[in-house]
This record gives structure tokens, sequence and C-alpha cells, in this order.
């Protein structure tokens, strides 16, 4: 594992597999860790490096507890740098979105992302003032409480700002268009907004939600 | 410190407060045990931005101001967010112990209106100084023309770039002399006199290597993500607490919004005053003091 500097906060980026072959980097889901795909690096034929996003696993919980998906896509960027020369990335939950975002904003370093279903941004819906006036109610209770608190099972708790963050579809779709490849893991279940959005763009193909067969896809289905 | 300006009263009281671990510069005028209003100041500005109206608006009120996080005297977080700028403001107010007043300025008038709609049992009555939201990006102004040519995407390439080289940087641009601090921020806020730019300057600035910086994080500089000017006022009809809404009748580099985006903004405040300031512009509480100070005591008389 090393730590790389990512503005004023350092991430740790763990090196799960070291093996002759292209690059994957992995990004996990929201209250999760680069720990999640140690069992998936086996799966890849090449090096896999797995990244701890701000507020979580082994890196800082930056000052001031602002998380955005934006930050995480900047420990993603300096993940990417390190690796340097071209990287599929894979992400999970909130870890998808950034991947989303990465690939978007990266063209010519991303090859490939692939992006699975899981925790993070599920809340936030297009824009802020959808929320009814209960579910704002409650986000406010909770979000007041999380900042009472510094530690969440390992977590900074203020990474729960990542589950409500609204994200409208357009924005989604901007990355979608401008990323070289997109695998998006469909498992039939309803998707976030954004989803649906990037599942619209050319760069987007269908494809397995179980990880190990969306890899072999992500090796050699894109080329 | 020794600057001075006709009618400036610096605070009479300075405390620290904690909110998400990070130490805030809270100022105070006035009695402690007289009903509390809380002042919210611009972006790129400190308390000392009240230092013409809080000491009016003290004759009846506990006024209290504070640095937003990376202003002023509080600290820089490592990261910005808006959320968290709202959660640092709910803070400072349940702080008090009681329901509050507030006042915001410019960008600390949308943080106000956010704040009382996040947290409606915090604030008593809300006034806004032309703090409503920058314009549509149809009607952009000439910071947002430059993101206007770029995708999306492309915006989030910039501001990577900008992350990596730029982010473990403290000082841009530090000014030779206090002088040309003020100078310089004149060119951006043009009806505002270099004599109070001076006393500002002086009161919110550091030295640094090469000359002087405002007391102001270059981090908060260059805010990213996907927010939408018109996400802002749908959110104005949670608001509970009655709006004062103030603009300068003069033009200005920030404001005020062309009337009729205004005046559909503010259609979705649910308790709406509205009043404007003669021979002021985007600055009312400093060019004209005395008169915003008025309107504002007038308001929450009745409260």
């Amino acid at each position: 594992m090393i730590k790389l500097a990512s503005g004023r906060h350092e991430v740790a980026l763990h090196l799960l597999r070291d093996d002759a072959g292209p690059t994957l980097l992995c990004l996990h889901a929201l209250r999760g860790r680069a720990s999640d795909f140690a069992e998936l690096a086996p799966a890849w034929p090449g090096r896999v490096l797995a990244l701890d996003f701000a507020g979580h696993g082994s890196s800082d919980h930056p000052r001031g507890g602002s998380y955005t998906p934006e930050l995480l896509a900047s420990d993603a960027d300096v993940a990417l740098a390190h690796a340097s020369g071209e990287v599929r990335v894979v992400g999970v939950g909130v870890g998808a979105y950034v991947a989303l975002l990465l690939a978007g904003a990266r063209p010519a370093a991303v090859r490939a992302a692939y992006l699975l279903p899981g925790a993070g941004l599920e809340g936030g819906g297009a824009t802020r003032s959808q929320l009814d006036a209960e579910a704002w109610r409650r986000e406010a209770d909770a979000l007041v409480d999380a900042a009472a608190h510094r530690e969440d099972a390992g977590c900074d708790p203020m990474v729960r700002l990542l589950d409500g963050d609204a994200r409208p579809p357009d924005y989604a779709r901007s990355f979608a268009d401008a990323a070289t490849k997109l695998l998006l893991g469909e498992d039939g279940s309803l998707r976030p907004i954004w989803w649906e959005a990037a599942r619209e763009a050319a760069s987007a193909l269908r494809a397995p939600a179980d990880p190990r067969a969306g890899l072999t896809l992500l090796r050699a289905g894109v080329d | 410190m020794d600057a001075t300006y006709p009618g400036a009263v610096p605070p009479e009281r300075h405390r620290a407060l904690s909110s998400l671990g990070l130490r805030l510069h809270v100022a105070e005028w006035g009695d402690p045990a007289a009903p509390p209003v809380v002042l919210l100041h611009g972006f790129y500005d400190h308390v000392h931005a009240f230092d013409l109206l809080a000491p009016l608006l003290a004759e009846r009120f506990r006024v209290v101001a504070f640095d937003a996080r990376g202003h002023g005297e509080s600290e820089w977080p490592d990261a910005y967010a808006w959320q968290t700028d709202v959660l640092d403001a709910a803070h400072v107010l349940r702080d008090l112990g009681r329901p509050a007043h507030v006042v915001g300025h410019s960008r600390g008038g949308g943080l106000a209106s956010d704040t009382a709609a996040f947290q409606p049992d915090l604030v008593r009555h809300l006034v806004v100084l032309d703090g409503f939201g920058p314009p549509p990006l149809s009607h952009a102004n000439f910071l947002q023309q430059r993101r206007l040519g770029k995708g999306t995407a492309e915006q989030l390439t910039d501001w990577l770039d900008w992350r990596r080289s730029a982010a473990r940087r403290r000082n841009f641009q530090p000014a030779p002399t206090l002088e040309e601090l003020a100078r310089r921020r004149q060119v951006q806020n043009p009806r505002l006199s270099l004599e109070w730019l001076r006393y500002f300057a002086a009161h919110g600035s550091r030295p640094v290597k090469g000359g002087f910086a405002w007391s102001f994080d270059p981090l908060a500089s260059r805010p990213i993500g996907p927010f939408r000017p018109e996400w802002i006022a749908p959110g104005w009809r949670r608001l509970r607490a009655p709006m004062l809404a103030v603009i300068g009748s003069e033009p200005d580099t920030w404001g005020p919004l062309p009337e009729e985006i205004l005046a559909e903004r503010l259609s979705h405040v649910p308790v709406l005053t509205r009043a404007t300031v003669a021979g002021a512009g985007h600055f009312m509480h400093i060019e004209k003091p005395h008169e915003t100070a008025r309107l504002i005591l007038d308001f929450l008389e009745g409260a």
C-alpha cells in the first residue's frame, strides 16, 4: 500500500495483484474499501490497483467533511496518474459514478470503465428540491447527527453526503458521451437516474452484473 | 490593525467554535443577553464586511457574525461542498441556544436561505441582501462565461488538472502592498471606495511571501459539480421564516439579477417582503449602512 497526495489529504492505493498485463483500477462503494476487491483480483490477468477513497479504509478523512463525487474523482485521478499508461476501471455504487466521471474527464487514460450497482448516490435524485418535506427533514436530521460524530464503522460519518447528493441525468450523460467505452453491469434491477442516462450513450455497452464475467468482457471485449 | 473608517466598529468580542472539526472564528457586537441576529458574509469576504452594519443593529440585538470556512480567520478545510457550509451556519445558530434572525449578503444570503430551509426551527426572520443565486447560464456574467464554451466533462478535466497542480499551493498572486491589494479588489467591485477597501484589506489579509494576500483559501475559489442556478428557488418553498429581500438600485458587478428572473425566483418564497436601497449597488450594507440597517430593523420590529 502506498499513500498518494490528493490535494491536502492523502489516499491509500493498494496493489492487490502484480502481474504482466493491463492495469485494472478498482473503486469501491460507499462505506466500502479497497479490500472489497481482494477476491476478484486473481481473476484479472494483469496489475490490480484498488483505492481507498477519502474518508474510507486507510485513507485520510479530509478536514471539514466536504465529500462530493468530484472530490472522490480527484482521488481516483491521482491513482490514475500514479498507474500511468492506459487503465481499465471497475467501480461499484458511488465508485461506479466516480468511474463514469473519470472515464469522461480522462478519456485518453481510461480505456474502459465497468460500472456495477452498489451503495452511494441512491437518495439524491436529479435535484435537491425533488425531495418531499418528510424526506428532506430526515436527511437534514441525519446529516446533523453525522456532523456530531467522528467515526462510523471505520468511515468518516460525513461520507453520508455522498448518499443524498443530487445528480441530474444530463450531467452524467455528458461524461458518458465523452468516455471511450462504458460497460454497465445490468442485473435487471431499477438503477439510479444517472445510470439510466449513461446507458443511452454511444459508448455504453450492457454487461453482466456478475463481476467475473464482466471483467472478462472488460479485458477482451472492448478492443 | 490600526486602520479606521468612518462609522466602522470592529467586533467587540471574538471566540472560536468547532464545526465538523474546523475552528470557526465567531465575532460579536452588542448586549450578549439581547435577542440574537446572525450575519453571513459573502464569497471572498470576512466578518469585517459587517463593521458598518453590525454596530447599528447592535443597538437592539446581540449581533453574531462568523467567518465562513476558508475565509477570514476561520480554518481552511481540505475540500469544499455547499452542504458543509450550510451545516456550519446551522451549527453556529444551534450553538446560540435560541432561534435567531439571520441576515446574509450575496453568497451568505444563499447560505442563509438554505440554512433556514434546512433547519427551519433555528431561524426567526430572514434578510437576504442581494443573495439570490447566480444568474441562469443564459445570462451568465463574465466569470461564468469562461465555462460556457466547455463541455461538462472538459470542465472536470480542467478541475482535475488544477487539483493535481495547484491544490497544495497556499497563495495565489500576492499583492506587494496592502494598497495594491485594495486596488485589485476595486477592479472587481468598482463601486466600493478605495478608502473602505484599505480598511477591509487591513482587517482581512495576511502577510505572505511576496507581499499580502486576502485571508481566503484559494481552494475555495473553484467549486465544481452539477449545481444549476435553476435549482435554487424551488427549495425556498420550504422556508418558514418570513424573508426580506433587499437589492440595491444601482447595477453592479454581482447584481442585481434581471428583474424578471429575480421575481420568478422570489415567487417561491412563502412570506416575502421586498425592498430596494436607493443609490447603492451589490454592497448596500457598506455603501448605505444606515438605510440598510433601517430596513432590517423595521422588518424585525414586528418579529
